[in-house]
Order: structure tokens, then sequence, then C-alpha cells
């Protein structure tokens, strides 16, 4: 009998889902988050959870493990004192940024404060130029001087190395590297090009700056998890989940903190496409909303889609371009600042807003009875009927719907002119717009059609609005998959181990044979696959993509090279590569060509190991009966009375009509009159929707 | 459905809806079209109007020069080709400078949105297009008919059909035929897309036209931006800024006119046109002014023709802010920017805590050579200065306005150009002192290893007339070119031989308040990251360490 764990910790909640291989079976856990030392509630958790399950933690094959510790570290400011060796003549990359503002109306635009303070960047003589020829000799001994000084002086505990273009040649960075591990074998080094390969400075060096930053706290937790866990009987695999959607092994986590970064969103988005391979739909909307805000991803032929931008820590109302950027491969996530604890107001047009400002978990919202008096959406949907004031959390914590009625009343109802009721309802259909508009967006952008698509909710407050989303956006249907509030450490249990690679190096194709073009390649996957391969996984899958662009063109797209994986198996592709990046762009963008040179611009190769599949089967459900009782919902015009579901007494093949709602633990699905549902083999609520236009 | 019908939750959720659609407009601009300048400097917008021709929605992301510029341009199309005259699949457009948004370089493109037989409402693009013939981009001509095409009002595309000799025409005019058709085209097809979205829109909600819903929108942004006006002291301020023409400096004047809820501009007493491409067509003035006047008001509100309504702009024909054909606008915006911190200079006692000192500016560089594999090389290098600083604000160091062009990353440029950046720091000291202190300048230094010559051309602002303080905060630095550490002319076309360096000091932004009042933390703080010396923290701010 083997079981595998999955544990992600978030801000407040460490979530375990434990799934047993041999009987098809998955049992979940939810603890409170310990920050002074997280790793006390990962240990707690797994003990209590495998007491309850009577497992023995021997029989636990594998840790899946995601966590927010690297982000937050960031947003709160709690990492190492960092400091940093860069090429001379550039300390400042880091106070200049993009050098361009985010929005053009606001004049107080804030930018968060770079992860290393300007006196604790040293500026270092070497230079090497953007076609890896080295042009000036690094000056070692300035290395050795500005590293001592850093050390004694400043007392920092880790180290960027930072120099110019260490994406095509990382002989600089590698060799200061050592002169600082020779002196101070016990300091964090983060090298730019070691980090993420991509050309622009600004991006690479903030990235090898988050690393640095982060890696002293991880690697201390990393170690005493691991300590942890095999002195209470752990013998398995421990596997780091990453912000792309791969899992890496502790060694590589502890080099590499910032590919941690967003874990558990990504998590989630890995388990909607899981959901989707078992229920046939390629194209998904992915949509979890928690306490403090959204989280979209977009799902195209049972894969999330990536892309190599991040931002953390956004300083000026989740604005993009507000936060840290960080270059690295993650799975493409939209952040909307609407979730339970969101604030509404009426705004200086009389115009209800929702968000992006939260009352968070504490005080929280103004039903919550601890102090809160601010309206939020939570409150909104408890005078909705939606949520039920003595079901909340199943039943642990109750709230005050006259507190939630009188902050509707006080913050939009009154300022707004409206009836409460309608406010509510305001407050409620305006959170649906955003959380639509923003998938809208972010769908088009990407040249996605999410009109034949279907959608998967979660998250604490996901359930309550997904159906009403998906029928602005006129997505025929949404999967609620059980466990709604774990979602993300059931997504870690399905996450393979994978690495990727990069390396940012223009070239034009016509001055290329398909021997060179094999050399770029091949220590590529050398690099990407001898990470698998120190992982335990002797034969991983390899992608080889390319950005490519017409040369001039602004804008890469990417191309994926036919190959057999191994480091000679791409070369027979080269003669392709124009009708490859042809078919690509087409598929993008409207046909037309562009009669100009092909280039090459960056050069990725994953390699990954097998997915784990959680193929669970042979669910019955619940037997104890259905309907627990009724209560009213307000939808638009009227309150309607609805039967209220107790989920958990659902057996498979149970189909419930709308209007309904459905009561698990943490979430609540509302289904509005004529949607239809059906309980799945897999326990998944998949709900159909009536037709229904817009209505405001 | 009346404009009275339309509550807060039905108007929130259709006016965010119409801007929503107006971005949907955009990322289908951007995907499909060709040039980097559309992508990466965001030189465009979108706008929706209702069938009468008042704008409604706008992109959220629009630069300051496109601030209620579509519905005056829509006017003069629909002058040439009356809406009764139009059939589904029309497409119309312009570059004309004075129609549109003050140079060639901009075409506005319009498609009327039918419903049936009839017009609910028109949709507009606006881009900047990679080239459009004559001397290229800058100030370089006499006239405008050196800039290039001037495409008067007309038909790109006729009832579905495009019009092949005017697109003949187009190509046959500039130098890189393939990227300008692209770009066009993509906003052909942009303007379709969102026609039909306005369609679902309006099917979705059950309207039948726009007007009501345009009336709750320009009503409810009037009414805010009313509001903010009345708040201000009622009275006649006045003020002038001196600025840098290409051969004489220049004297721009405001008089502003506080009445209640509305406010009047008047820029009379400003310089005559020169000849030279730094005219400011009166659009494009009125679009910067406005803007100023949002900036200080409601910058919050989403752009459309209620937001604007109580801003009314005048300048007097005779005036480079009002100049007439054929003078010519291709570099407008050297001039017109300054109308911004003009309007703030002049406003500054009405608005103290919403008005920004003048910023440090950005100087763009185009520069002409070859690369060292022997291909020609033509370049554009964004190079900004501080960001003004606000009462109790400091302004951000290297950080554009108004203009808002992103920078070239020092990798990118190296590989583009094979010109070496020496160096690409920040100028301590530079910035404007104050209570708050504006942003830093920089230096940048660029070594020409192509082994062959450059030109680099420069219309560098903020030369000769620093940006300025207010209320008792000290001006930012000068900008100043070099070649090989010898100043050159800020203004000019300069050859730099291989091997040569040049270097661009760029200015800081000015300062707000006396700088006896900035509190000492915020001194030290800059002291010790090393943006002040000590002389300066303790000879401008009396502040000494310990």
């Amino acid at each position: 009998m083997t079981y595998r764990l999955g544990v992600d910790i978030g801000g407040t909640f460490t979530d375990f889902a434990l799934f047993d291989e041999g009987g098809s079976r998955i049992a979940v856990h939810k603890r409170l988050t310990t920050p002074d030392d997280p790793s006390a509630a990962v240990l707690g958790g797994a003990t209590a959870l495998l007491e309850r399950e009577n497992v023995a933690m021997a029989a636990v094959e594998s840790i899946a493990h995601g966590t927010t510790l690297v982000t937050n570290s960031i947003i709160e400011r709690r990492g190492a004192r960092a400091g940093m060796l860069v090429t001379a003549g550039f300390r400042d990359i880091l106070d200049m940024g993009f050098e361009q503002r985010y929005d053009l109306f606001d004049l107080r635009l804030r930018w968060p404060d770079p992860l290393v303070p300007r006196r604790l960047r040293r500026e270092v003589r070497e230079r090497i130029a953007h076609d890896g020829r080295v042009t000036e000799p690094l000056d070692r001994d300035g290395v050795h001087e500005a590293v001592h000084g850093l050390v004694n002086e400043d007392g920092i505990d880790a180290l960027a190395i930072c120099f110019l273009h260490a994406y095509a040649n990382p002989i600089h960075e590698e060799a200061a590297g050592e002169v600082v591990r020779e002196a101070f074998p016990d300091l964090y080094v983060s090298r730019s090009a070691g980090v993420f390969g991509n050309m622009r400075e600004y991006e690479r060096w903030t990235t090898a700056t988050m690393n640095a930053y982060a890696q002293p706290m991880f690697d201390r937790y990393v170690e005493r998890l691991e300590r942890g866990l095999a002195e209470s009987g752990f013998a398995g695999q421990l596997h780091i989940m990453t912000s792309s959607g791969a899992s890496i092994v502790p060694e590589t986590a502890r080099r590499f903190p910032v590919r941690a970064l967003e874990s558990g969103p990504a998590a989630g988005a890995l388990m909607s496409a899981h959901h989707g391979r078992s229920l046939a739909l390629p194209d998904l909307l992915s949509f979890d909303m928690g306490g403090t805000t959204a989280k979209g991803a977009l799902i195209r032929r049972f894969a999330p889609l990536k892309q190599y931008d991040l931002e953390v820590g956004r300083v000026h109302e989740f604005k993009r371009g507000s936060g840290l950027p960080a270059k690295l491969p993650v799975i493409d996530m939209i952040e909307i600042g609407s979730g339970g604890g969101s604030l509404a107001r009426v705004d200086e047009r009389g115009l209800i807003r929702v968000g992006p400002r939260s009352a968070g978990a504490d005080p929280g919202p103004a039903c919550y009875g601890k102090g809160g008096t601010g309206a939020t959406l939570t409150d909104a949907n408890v005078v909705l009927g939606y949520l039920d004031p003595g079901f909340f959390l199943g039943g642990e914590m109750r709230l005050d719907p006259i507190a939630a009625r009188e902050a509707i009343e006080r913050h939009v109802a009154g300022p707004a002119g409206l009836e409460p009721i309608r406010a509510a309802w305001g407050v409620h259909e305006i959170a649906n717009e955003d959380v639509a508009r923003a998938f809208r967006i972010h769908a088009s952008e990407r040249g996605f059609d999410y009109r034949d698509s279907s959608m998967v909710a979660f998250g604490g407050s996901g359930p309550v609005h997904a159906l009403a989303i998906a029928r602005k956006l006129r997505i025929p249907r949404v999967v609620f998959p059980i466990g709604a509030g774990v979602m993300s450490a059931l997504g870690l249990l399905v996450s393979p181990l994978g690495f990727e690679v990069s390396r940012s190096r223009r070239a034009f194709v016509a001055d290329l044979d398909a021997a060179q073009f094999e050399a770029i390649i091949a220590p590529l996957v050398d690099e990407a696959t001898g990470f698998l391969r120190r992982a335990g996984v002797a034969e991983p899958a390899v992608v080889c993509r390319l950005d490519m662009r017409y040369q001039g063109q602004g804008y890469e797209i990417e191309v994926t090279v036919p190959g057999d994986g191994t480091r000679g198996g791409y070369a027979a592709a080269f003669s392709r590569l124009e009708t490859l990046f042809r078919a690509q762009y087409a598929e993008i963008f409207a046909e037309t060509f562009l009669d100009e040179p092909l280039e090459i611009v960056s050069w990725k190769v994953e390699a990954a190991g097998s997915e784990a599949p959680l193929a669970y089967h042979g669910m019955r459900g619940g037997e104890r009966g259905r309907a627990k009782r009724s209560r009213a919902l307000w939808f638009g015009d009227a309150f309607v009375d609805c039967e209220v579901i107790d989920r958990y007494g659902l057996a498979v093949g149970t189909t419930v009509e709308g209007p309904a709602v459905v009561e698990e633990r943490e979430s609540t699905c509302v289904l509005a009159p004529g949607d239809r549902a059906t309980v799945d083999e897999r326990l998944n609520l998949v709900a159909e929707l009536a037709n229904r236009g817009g209505d405001a | 459905m009346s404009p009275r019908t339309i509550d807060a939750v039905s108007l929130s959720i259709m006016w965010d809806r119409l801007i929503g659609i107006t971005d949907e407009i955009i990322s289908a601009l951007v995907r499909s079209s060709f040039s980097t300048i559309v992508r990466e400097s965001g030189d465009l917008s979108v706008v929706v109007l209702d069938a009468d021709g008042n704008s409604v929605a706008q992109g959220s992301y629009s630069v300051p020069s496109f601030t209620g510029t579509a519905a005056p341009t829509l006017r003069h199309m629909l002058a040439k080709f009356p809406a009764e005259s139009l059939e589904p699949g029309d497409v119309i457009a312009t570059n004309d400078a004075w129609m549109g948004t003050g140079h060639l370089f901009d075409i506005n493109v319009m498609r009327p949105v039918f419903r049936g037989a009839r017009i609910v409402g028109y949709t507009m693009s606006i881009t900047h297009l990679p080239d459009i013939g004559g001397l290229g981009f800058g100030a370089a001509a006499s006239e405008i008919f050196h800039e290039g095409l001037r495409l008067p009002v007309c038909k790109l595309v006729r009832a579905g059909r495009l019009d092949e000799p005017m697109f003949d025409v187009i190509r046959s005019n500039v130098r890189v035929p393939e990227q300008v058709f692209g770009d066009l085209m993509a906003n052909v097809t942009c303007n379709e897309v969102g026609g039909r979205q306005l369609l679902d829109f309006m099917d979705e909600y059950g309207l039948d036209d726009l007007a009501p819903l345009s009336e709750a929108i320009r009503g409810q942004s009037e009414r805010a931006i009313r509001d903010r006006i009345a708040a201000l002291p009622d009275g006649i301020y006045e003020g002038a800024i001196d600025i840098e023409g290409i051969d004489d400096p220049l004297r721009l004047v405001c008089r502003a006119e506080i009445a209640g809820e509305e406010i009047g501009l008047d820029f009379a007493g400003t310089s005559p046109p020169v000849n030279r491409g730094i005219n400011v067509p009166f659009c494009y003035t009125r679009a910067m002014a406005r803007y100023a006047v949002k900036c200080l008001t409601v910058p919050g509100m989403p752009n459309n023709e209620g937001a604007v309504a109580p801003i009314r702009v005048t300048a007097p024909e005779d005036s480079i802010l009002n100049a007439q054909p054929p003078y010519p606008t291709g570099g407008r915006h050297v001039t017109g920017h300054m109308v911004v911190p003009l309007v703030f200079r002049t406003l500054a006692e009405a608005a103290p805590e919403m008005v920004q000192a003048d910023c440090g500016n950005m100087n763009i560089v185009t520069f002409q050579g070859t690369r060292a594999d022997g291909q020609p090389m033509s370049t554009i290098y964004f190079s900004t200065g501080g960001f003004g600083a606000l009462q109790g604000f400091d302004g951000a160091d290297t950080i554009p306005g108004p203009s808002n062009m992103r920078a070239v990353p020092v990798e990118m440029w190296e590989s583009l150009t094979g010109i070496t950046i020496v160096h690409k720091r920040l100028l301590p000291d530079t910035s404007g002192h104050g209570e708050a202190r504006g942003g830093l300048g920089q230096e940048i230094e660029f070594r020409n290893d192509t082994g062959f010559p450059f030109t680099a051309f420069c219309i560098a602002p903020r030369s000769e007339f620093p940006a300025r303080g207010l209320f008792g905060g000290g001006d930012g630095s000068r900008r100043t070119i070099l070649i090989d550490d010898r100043p050159v002319h800020p203004k000019g076309a300069h050859a730099v031989a291989p091997g040569q360096r040049f270097t661009m000091r760029d200015s800081g932004g000015g300062g707000f308040g006396d700088p006896e009042n900035r509190p000492r933390g915020k001194v030290l703080a800059d002291l010790d990251e090393g943006l002040i010396t000590p002389p300066v923290a303790r000879e401008v701010y009396g502040v000494t360490p310990g």
C-alpha cells in the first residue's frame, strides 16, 4: 500500500491531501499556518492526517510541497540581508527599472524598493559583449575586495552576482563566484545567468536578487523540514513545486528558491488541467477565488498556458507594473483584486467598486463580528442568502447577518441611493463583472477563444460566483471539483518532476546550419536532463522551444521544435523552422506574412518526468440524503426559495436542478434557476448553464 | 431605458463593460499590428462613440495625446461622409495633423457600427505608424509637405472592399510598406472586432441604442469633474514658462479662469510658430491641456466626452500652440508636452495638493549608422530624466512625464546596434531640492564600437531651461550632451567617429516646497543611499549626519 501526500502552505492555512494509490481514496486536512516555523504546521498536520487515516509515515512514497514562503518573504520584506556584485557602471539598474509609468493619470505612483539597497551593491570591473566575447577581463582583486567589504563591514548573508550579458557567456559570473566561495564558503551566492539566463538585465538581475534574498530562509526551512520528516519516519521523496507547474527535488529548490514563487496558485491551475483530462475537456478557464484575490489561468489542449514573466508584491492597487518583475517559467496567471474580503464602496462617479482593498481575514468582513465594519463581498453574499450564517466553514464560524446588512446599507446602499438588497446584488454582480472582464482581456491577449471552453471553479468564494461569471462569458459548463478549499494541495499530487533552462542568444536562421543549431541546443538538453537524472528520472521527456520573430518585430512567438529528446535529436527539424514559425504565427495573428528574415531570440529546453495521475474511481458518494433545508436566495429581481443540499450527501449520478445551493465545508455552489448539475463518478459537480443573457 | 432609470448597479456594470470592449479591441490591435512602436511604446488608443458622435469609452491605457481627440476627429470625418451616406463595412481614415492628433504619423481609423440599417455607434482606433514618408521622424522639416503623406479623410474600405488604389498610394510613399500596410490592416480588423462586440453587448443588455447609456456615462463623469472644479477657488490664474525652441527660446503663456464648475485655459501671448517641425496643431494642445486638468481633478476617471466637457481650451491662431498649415508638426510633442507643466504651474495656487513640479522630460535620440556586420542601423533611444515632485511626495528617479516610452535595456541595445553603453547611472544631486525632492537624472555613456561613424539626432529638452520647482522647491539639473567629454549642442545632428564616446546627462525633476522643511530622516536616507552628497545635505538641507 503506497500513499502520496500533498502539502500546500498558504498565508493563513496549510492544506493537506493524502492519496491512497491502492484504494483510490483521497483524504484532506487543513490547519493554521505557523509563520515562525512553517515546518511545524507541515509536520504536525501530516502526522495528524496520517494518524486519522491510520497510515504509517513510512508508507508515504512521496510528499509534494507547495508554499507561499518565498513570495511572502519578498512581499513582507523578511528575507536576507543581500548584497550584489554588478558590472561597473550599472549599479543603479535596479533603481531605474523600466523607466516607465504604469498609470498615466495618477501622478503619485509608487514602486517597490529593490531587494538589495543601493549601498549594498558593489561594482566590479569586467565586461562581456552581447555575443559572449570577453572585452574586459574580470578584476578578481576587485571581487575579493568588494565581497570582503560586504561581508565584514555590511554583514550580508547572501550575494547576487549580476554581470551584463552573462546569459551569453557566464564565465565571469562563475569566476567571481569561485573567488567568493574561496573567501566565504558559507555565503549564499546566486548568479544571474544561473538562476535564469535571459536577456534584459533589469528583469534577470531582479530575479537573481530575489533568489539571493529568499535563499537563506528557504534553505534553512527545507533542511528543517527534511530532518523533521525523516525523524517522523518518512523515507520517500520530497518534491517542491515550482511556479511552472513542475516539481523539483529539495537540493535544486535550495539552490533556486525563486522557482518556488507562486507555486500554490500554479498547483491549482494544474489540478484544473488534470480534471480537464479526466473529463475530456481540453480548453478550460481555471478560476480560484479566495479571501483577498481571485486568480485565473487558461488551459489549452489540457495544458495550462505558460509564460516567462511574473510580478511579485504589487504595491499599488494590484496594478500591473507596480511590482518586482521576475523572469522565470511560470503558469500564466491573472490576479484580480476581488475576493471574499474585498471592500465595496461608492466612488467619485457614484458607482459601486469592489476591491482591490480588502478587509483581509482580520478583522475581516463585517459579518465575521471581529470588529470589521467595512462592506465586503462576503457581506453582500450573506445579504443575498448565498452564504448560510449558520454554516460557514462547516458551521465552525457563525456569521452575523445583521452586521452584514448594516455594512452594505452604510457603505453602498446609502451613498448610491439604492435599496439594500439591490446594493448587495450590485456588489456581487460587479465582482463577477470584474472577474469576467479580466478573463476576457487575458484570453483576448492570448488569442484564446473561451466560448467553447468550460470553467473549473474552486477556492472559498469561487463556487459562489462561478456560474454567474460563466454566464457573462457565455461558457456552457462549470466543473466544481470536490475539495474546493484544498485544490492546490491536490494539484501538488499531480505535478511531475521537471526543470526548464533557457538561454537568450540572437541568431538569424539564415546564418545558421543544422550543425550550429544543434550545437546551441545540445548543452541545454544536457543541463535540463541533468537536473532530472539527479532527481532519479532516468528518461525524462524533453521539449525544446524557441522564441522566434521577424527581424525588427517587437513580439516573439514560441515555436516548439520537434525532436526525439536527445542532445542531437533536434538538428533534423532545422530545415522546417520557417514552416513551423509560420504555422504558429497564423494561429496567433492574422494570416499576413512579412518578407523579413527570421530570427531566434531565445532557446528553451524543458525536461520532465511523467505525470502522476490521480486515477481514483469506484466512488459512490454520500448516502445520507441530500436536502438539509431550504432558504431564500436573491437572483436579481426576487428572492427565490432554494433547496439547500449537503454536498457530502450526494450520490454519484445525482442531478441537482437550480435554483439550489450545494454546501460543502469550505465553500458553497450557487445554482441559478435553470442551471442543472450532475455528480460525476469522481464526485465533481458538473453544472450546465441555463441560457440567460446579461442582466444588469 | 432612459438615463434616469439606469441605477448605480447597472451603470457600473455596463460602463465597465464598454471600457472592457475598448481594451479588447486594443489587444486585437496590438496582437495583429506589425510595428514595434505600437507594442513597445503603447502609442495608440481605441474609442467607442455613440450615434451622435460623443465618445463614451476609451481604452484604459491611453497616452495623454489622445485625451478627447476622437470626437472632433469623427466630426471631421462625418462632415465629409455624412452618417446617412455610410454603408455597413465602410472604414474611414485620416492622418491629417489638424483633424487627428497633431502629426502625420498618427492614423485615425473609424468604422460605423450598424444594427440593421441604422448606425448605433462608431469605433475608432488611433496608432502611430512606423513611417509616413517625407523626412522621417523628427523636427527637420520646414513645411508639412516635407513630412510625408497627408491622407485627407478617405474611405479605406468601401462596403467591405479594400480601396486598392488608395493602399497602393500609401505603400509607394513609405519606407517600410509591408509594416505600414500590416498596421493599417490591424486597425481595420480591430474595428470590425469592436463593432461585433458592441452589438453583442447591446443584445446582451437589451439596448436598442446607446444614447441613454452614453448620456448616463457622460453625465456622471461630467458631474464628478464639475464637483472637483467647483471645489477649486474661483479666480484668474496666470502662468508662463520659457522653453527651448530649435534656435531661439519660446515662451508659452497660460491664463486660467476657474468660474464655478468650469475652467477655461487660454494660451494667448504664446510665441508664434517656427519653421521647424515643433509646431503644435490645436487638437494636440487641447488634448494635453485636458490631460493636465484631468490629472488635477479626476485622475481615476475613465476618458469620455463628459470628463472633458467643462474644460474650455483656446489658443490664438498666430501661436505655436495653434499652428496652421503648412507649418511642420512632426515633432509637435517637443513643444506640446510642455503644456502640461505650464498648466500645473498656472494652477499651482488653485490646487497645491495636486500639482506637480516640472519633470526632467525625455530626450528622444535617433542613432543612424552601420552595425559592425555592415548592415544599416537606425534606431531610437529614449533617455529620461527625473519625475517632478508633488506636495509631500518625492518624484521618482529616471521616470518620464508626460510622455511614457519605456527604456531599451542595455543588453538589448548593444545587441541591436553594436554601440557599447559604457555606463548608465544615476546622477546624485541632480534633482530639484525641496521638502519633496524631484527625481534624479542619469548619465548614459555610449562608445562607438561599430567600426563605422554614426550620427545621433537629438532635440534634448531642459538643456537651457531646467525643470523648475514649485512653492520654493529647487530646479533640476540641465541636460547636457558631450562627445569625448566636450559639450556639444543639445539640439542637432552629431557625428560620432569609431571609438568616440557620446554622453548624455539627463536632467533632474523639480522639487516641491522649501528644502528646509524636508524631514531629517529623508535627508539622511538619501545621503545613506548616495543620492545626495554631504555638501548638499549640509548646505541645502542643513543636515549633518550624527
